[in-house]
């Protein structure tokens, strides 16, 4: 029997709120016990929708037809919720049968410490505490968590913020694990371990896993069911992209020749004193113009550099020359820290007086940025790739001639992807200087002008974009990806 | 602290050892008890937060214990002997022993809560708490999570917004201005976060009906038992000693009263016990 049912399943939001109307229209699947299932669509398509409508506790309000049934407990019937008196699925059930991981590591977690973390659920169902401890050593001990048990949940890195996220459903021992994007705002070493804890749980505790996501290949030797909502674009090959892209790359060498707008000379940093050194005597020089990414594993200090190089930290040895400084502009890694307004159009406006420009100059930055028809919703209802655009549209119009971006392409589809693309290299054709943190090779390869890789607090080479990727052997793009095809 | 002797046992030890330590230390004012405790608070903190921490708390105790001490004969002209005087007022050795003790008293019950704080973090009073107050015990991991997200995400919106040179604040207006959207950019997004936290919550099972459980990180066991047991029995006869000297003593017209030694000898064990464990801890590891 199957585990999951949904048949003619429709669904569309309530008039009046801000998101698009008719979400979901006639989807019919099944899930059989034991099968690792991925949902697969472009962002917007309704995935997110879905797996929530199989999870009481988190289906959304809305209009509905059809129906939904989990473990042969009907969920949905005629489009009407059925309540746990009449044969729907009781609370405590479904908290404890159906797991759910979303896509923010850092937000879903509730409590201060790692084992807090994983024995939370298991307190809300009342589970007796010898039995809690033995299920919080057991997952601890199935993904590797014992030695950070102890830790507090703020210092996790994103990666180990989501295994904690998985462990704690683990613990409750559920039947079925649904998974929204849960990779899509993590590295790729983070990812493919993710992903690789996530197969093991499937085949060797068989249990059902339904993921969305909309990059499958990720996941391709684990999932043998895939069920597409949508189009999420062709692949492409990172020879072609490379291809079309040589006569730009050819035009452009020789702006990479220009003087630097930006030097770190011999730059030593760290955040305390008792701290080890995150960079030591690094020295880079950005030339003006181009578009310089710096690539690097995690906690390799990239982000530090980038700060650096903004001023918002200041080194402790060597200096920052920075013949910008007056005319920059810094894209935190997440926008929604530049945010201050409650709609997209005042959003714009805010720097208005302050920088000089009109009215019509947002009219066009809506425009450009194809925020046009999102101009009186709130920042915060934005999508992941609308507001990366409304923060940078929100940049470009205090017209700076050197931008930082810190990860751009965090947790964006493939199509969003392409477009901050196609935006950097016009903002270096317009004579900008971009300085960019990314650990998307893809996106390096496709953005950038020159890329450094940072490594054990300094730079361990500097290299056109061109011969940077045809000299390194491991790390390097993706053969083939979405975002290559989008481009193409 | 990493040699802290309290660590290995359930933290209902150092909780009582440590609310002994401070109602007695609080309660007795007598010279001789007063002088315990304070050698007493002294090694417990040189043993829980280490002797550099401890000896640069003297900083402001020293300071402090001088000023109460020289200031009681100032204010309260009493007892009979007689040291010197200035001007017209006397100084009496009585009032002198008296504002010692006020200010040895003082120090220690300081000290006593600089080691409690060693002692007892979140984790250890939840621990100890957490069964009778579930709820409380959730709020406190949770409080205790998101303060430090907020404070870094402060920062970070803070660098984000110094960084855009190009929109830089033209006034000081505009300045002060922009540190109050900081405010109004942490709340609306502390909104947002709530929306979604409370959604991964409700998830796992908050609030679906079933009677919460606590995790028990800590099982007390024999060795906890006799650790409370030695303390409480230390504890009950240095508080009925502590209460027959007190009463018994005075300060005016002159110190009198001292008692019987042996009447001091449980106190001055009670406020061995740090130092014997942390002895204990030397031997296995000399």
């Amino acid at each position: 029997m199957a585990i999951i049912d949904v048949s003619h399943f429709s669904f569309s939001y309530a008039p009046g709120q801000s998101r698009q109307r008719s979400v979901l229209s006639d989807v019919s699947f099944q899930v059989e016990e034991g099968e690792f299932c991925v949902l697969v669509g472009p962002t917007g398509c309704g995935k997110t929708t879905l797996l929530r409508s199989l999870k009481p506790e988190l289906s959304p309000v809305g209009t509905r037809a059809g129906s939904i049934s989990v473990m042969g407990l009907p969920l949905f019937e005629g489009g009407e919720l059925v309540p746990a008196d009449r044969g729907g699925i009781d609370r405590k059930t479904s908290a404890a049968a159906i797991g759910f991981v979303m896509q923010d590591p850092a937000m879903q977690i509730v409590c201060d410490t790692v084992w807090h973390e994983l024995a939370f659920g298991l307190e809300n169902v009342g589970t007796p505490q010898e039995e809690m401890r033995r299920r919080v050593a057991e997952v601890a001990h199935f993904f590797g968590i014992e030695p950070w048990v102890r830790q507090s949940t703020e210092h996790l890195s994103g990666g180990q913020m989501q295994l904690v996220n998985l462990a704690a459903v683990l613990a409750l021992r559920p039947r079925l694990i649904l998974l929204d994007e849960p990779t899509a705002q993590l590295d790729p070493n983070a990812r493919k371990r993710f992903l690789f804890l996530l197969a093991r749980v499937n085949r060797e505790l068989g249990l059902t896993v339904v993921m969305a996501t909309h990059a499958p290949e990720d996941v391709s030797e684990y999932a043998a069911r895939r069920i597409d909502l949508g189009d999420i674009g062709e692949l492409g090959s990172r020879d072609d992209l490379c291809e079309s892209l040589r006569p730009r790359w050819a035009a452009r060498r020789s702006s990479l020749k220009a003087q630097p707008a930006l030097q770190a000379k011999e730059a030593s940093f760290r955040y305390a004193r008792e701290d080890a050194w995150v960079l030591r005597g690094l020295d880079v020089s950005v030339a003006a113009g181009s578009v310089h990414a710096i690539v690097g594993g995690n906690g390799s200090g990239k982000s530090t550099l980038l700060k650096l190089l903004a001023g918002v930290e200041k080194p402790q040895r060597g200096k920052i020359v920075n013949r910008l400084a007056a005319s920059q502009a810094y894209l935190p890694q997440d926008p929604k820290a530049l945010f201050v307004c409650d709609s997209v159009a005042e959003e714009l406006a805010e720097w208005r007086r302050r920088c000089g420009y009109s009215e019509a100059d947002e009219q066009v930055a809506l425009e450009r940025f194809g925020l046009a028809d999102h101009a009186f919703q709130h920042p915060y209802d934005l999508s992941g790739g609308q507001r990366q655009k409304l923060a940078l549209a929100k940049l470009l119009l205090t017209d700076p001639q050197l931008l930082f971006l810190d990860e751009p392409t965090k947790g964006l589809d493939p199509a969003s992807c392409a477009e901050e693309a196609r935006l950097v290299r016009a903002l270096a054709d317009e004579g900008r200087t971009v300085v960019m943190v990314t650990h998307d090779l893809d996106f390096a390869l496709a953005a950038a002008d020159v890329v450094s890789m940072v490594f054990d607090g300094q730079l361990a080479c500097t290299e056109p974009v061109e011969s940077f990727f045809a000299n390194n052997i491991v790390y390097r793009p993706n053969g083939r990806s979405r975002l290559f095809g989008a481009l193409l | 602290m990493r040699y802290n002797p309290f660590a290995t046992y359930h933290p209902a030890v150092a909780f009582a050892y440590l609310a002994c330590a401070i109602v007695i230390s609080m309660a007795a004012m007598q010279p001789v008890f007063v002088a315990i405790s304070l050698v007493g608070s002294v090694a417990c903190s040189a043993v829980c937060r280490g002797a550099r921490a401890t000896v640069r708390s003297f900083a402001w105790i020293v300071p402090l214990v001088a000023v109460v001490t020289i200031a009681n004969p100032l204010f309260s002209a009493s007892g009979i002997t007689e040291l010197f005087r200035i001007g017209p007022r006397a100084v009496y050795a009585e009032s002198l022993v008296f504002g010692a003790c006020s200010g040895g008293m003082l120090a220690s019950v300081f000290l006593w809560f600089a080691c409690y704080s060693a002692c007892m973090d979140s984790a250890n009073s939840m621990a100890l708490f957490g069964n009778s107050l579930p709820v409380v015990s959730l709020m406190v991991s949770q409080v205790m999570r998101l303060v430090p997200q907020f404070v870094l995400r402060g920062q970070n919106i803070a660098a984000a917004q110094d960084a855009v040179s190009a929109a830089s604040p033209a006034t000081r207006r505009q300045r002060l201005g922009g540190r109050f959207r900081i405010v109004s950019v942490l709340m609306s997004w502390g909104m947002e976060d709530g929306i979604e936290r409370s959604d991964a919550m409700r998830a796992r099972g908050y609030d679906c009906g079933a009677k919460r459980t606590t995790y028990k990180r800590y099982a007390f066991g024999r060795a906890d038992a006799f650790a409370m047991a030695v303390i409480a029995v230390l504890a009950a006869a240095s508080g009925a000693c502590a209460a027959a000297l007190c009463l018994r003593f005075a300060f005016y017209p002159t110190l009198s009263g001292w008692g019987a030694w042996w009447g001091y000898v449980p106190y001055a064990l009670l406020m061995a016990v740090p130092g014997v464990l942390r002895f204990k801890e030397w031997l296995v590891w000399r």
